[in-house]
């Protein structure tokens, strides 16, 4: 629960503003979905564990509803839907509110969250995965934000590939899995010992970097799922380097928090001065084909509330 | 320069032992009652606060590292990295009670007193013994012979301090030592120098 009041109601409407305004010159057309659907679209949508976190209650016939947890579901439903007859590729963006339950956990007691967001659905492959990153790139310089900003990607198929090749249970892949994701080295290693093949997850110092990390990651994947994402992760890197980005970007392999959801890139957006992400995104082909129309998406949202309390701060240093 | 949280108390002297080994040393004496003390090379400023508030510090931001016991980080929820077990303050998270059967002769509700709330109803809840959970701040080792409680969720270091108290333990939840934990936006943003403390501290934990 937050107000906004004068100056700070300017700058968070400042913030919206250029990034709407970057969005629509990319030609992003603007989207606006209900705040209350049923809650079925959202499980949909976001897979079980994410969707709870939303606020549910119940309609008048007792079918549940939800307030909004994200905008992706109906983003991704509309696209199968509505506009399944459309031309491909199809731009979205939006600046709508989302809601979900916090845990007890102190940094992000926010249950009430404005997104700004894209999503380009109907296309893939490195074109469109660049597209969004130039997108977020573009935003975080408008705002002021150049070099205050790092962007982490990954490409999930390369912890899939090495989870599927050590054949483990989905117990002790979610073990693996929370292990990287915290970097807890020891416990990392004494689970890995008996794995050569996923050496590479061993060292999470050398899990987050520029070119070097992928280079380091071939020493010791050996499977074709992996190498094949370790590739495509390299290409969009060079891409990255040739638009002179490389300061702003970082590959971190160890980005692993939400593997059930995205199918290929997954981005992370730090700001100086925030101590949580401000922004994630990434490619999830598999979403529109629960609605009935299999097709390559992706896309991020920024945390607007973030951004602006990050920008308050700065102008308020620099007086 | 990055900032490290430290628990004061306890884990206060053996990390700092731990950071001096490392080649770490703080400018001002540690019985300083400032906020924030320098190395002498000026790449740290350490903040020293309450142990259940280390993770609040590092979560936000606040600090971009922290040195807590994994006991704290147990019960907080805080989402945090945590590259280095650092080997210090070794102890354990138990059950205690007078009657060492007290787990199958107590009768109808179990009373449980204790500091770690979240991990003891965790450690019930997931075997389904119902219990009454009373959240002390201290002393807990007190609750069983003024009949507060029938046991205790406690950490044990030497065991000393429950035998005073006539109890023993019923049962082991988890062991705890100090750990090395990071913010995950400052692992990104102050990667070079969260990687060489990382690094310094990694050498001398061998």
């Amino acid at each position: 629960m937050r107000y906004y009041i004068g100056a700070e109601a300017r700058l968070r409407r400042t913030v919206e503003d250029v990034a709407m305004s970057v969005f629509q010159a990319w030609n992003y057309e603007e989207v606006i979905t209900p705040s209350v659907d049923y809650y079925d679209l959202f499980e949909q949508g976001m897979g079980q564990r994410e969707a709870q976190r939303g606020f549910r209650f119940t309609d008048n016939d007792g079918r549940l509803l939800a307030l909004r947890p994200d905008v992706t579901s109906s983003v991704a439903r509309m696209a199968a839907t509505l506009l399944s007859e459309r031309p491909r590729p199809l731009r979205f963006c939006y600046a709508a509110p989302v809601f979900r339950q916090q845990t007890q956990s102190h940094a992000e007691w926010r249950r009430e969250n404005t997104q700004l967001g894209c999503e380009l659905i109907g296309t893939g492959g490195k074109p469109a995965d660049l597209e969004v990153l130039r997108l977020a790139a573009e935003i975080l310089s408008r705002l002021n934000l150049q070099s205050h900003y790092c962007i982490t990607i990954n490409n999930v198929e390369i912890f899939n590939g090495v989870a599927a090749h050590l054949e483990l249970e989905d117990r002790a892949r979610e073990q693996l899995r929370r292990l990287i994701d915290t970097r807890e080295t020891a416990e990392l290693q004494r689970f890995l010992k008996d794995y050569p093949d996923a050496q590479a997850f061993s060292q999470p110092s050398q899990l987050t970097g520029k070119r070097n990390v992928i280079q380091a990651a071939r020493n010791s994947i050996t499977n074709t799922r992996s190498l094949a994402a370790l590739d495509s992760l390299e290409d969009l890197w060079a891409e990255i380097e040739s638009l002179g980005f490389e300061n702003s970007f970082e590959i971190d392999l160890g980005d692993v928090s939400s593997l059930d959801y995205y199918t290929g890139l997954s981005l992370k957006i730090f700001v100086h001065g925030a101590g949580a992400s401000v922004g994630r995104g990434g490619r999830y082909d598999g979403l529109t084909g629960s609605f009935g129309r299999a097709e390559p998406a992706v896309g991020f949202v920024l945390n607007l509330d973030a951004l602006t309390e990050v920008l308050a701060r700065n102008i308020g240093q620099e007086r | 320069m990055i900032t490290v949280a430290i628990g004061k108390g306890r884990m206060q002297e053996s990390a700092l032992a731990l950071l001096a080994r490392a080649g770490i040393r703080l400018n001002d004496g540690v019985n300083s009652r400032r906020l924030a003390l320098m190395d002498e090379t000026q790449q740290y400023r350490f903040i020293f606060v309450k142990p259940a508030d280390v993770p609040v510090y590092v979560e936000h931001g606040i600090a971009d590292c922290g040195i807590v016991g994994r006991d704290v980080l147990l019960e907080s929820e805080a989402d945090l990295l945590l590259p280095l077990d650092l080997g210090i303050s070794r102890c354990r998270v138990v059950v205690a009670a007078a009657d060492p059967q007290a787990m199958t002769n107590v009768q109808g509700m179990i009373r449980v007193a204790t500091k770690y709330a979240q991990i003891a109803r965790a450690h019930f809840g997931a075997r389904g013994i119902p219990v009454e959970i009373i959240q002390l701040s201290g002393s807990v080792e007190l609750a069983p012979a003024l009949g507060l409680a029938d046991m205790i969720v406690d950490l044990v270091e030497t065991g000393v301090t429950l035998r005073e108290n006539g109890l023993t333990v019923v049962e082991e939840i988890a062991e705890s030592t100090g750990r090395l934990v990071v913010n995950r936006a400052s692992y990104q943003l102050k990667s070079d120098e969260v990687g060489r403390l990382v690094k310094v501290l990694e050498a001398v934990i061998g």
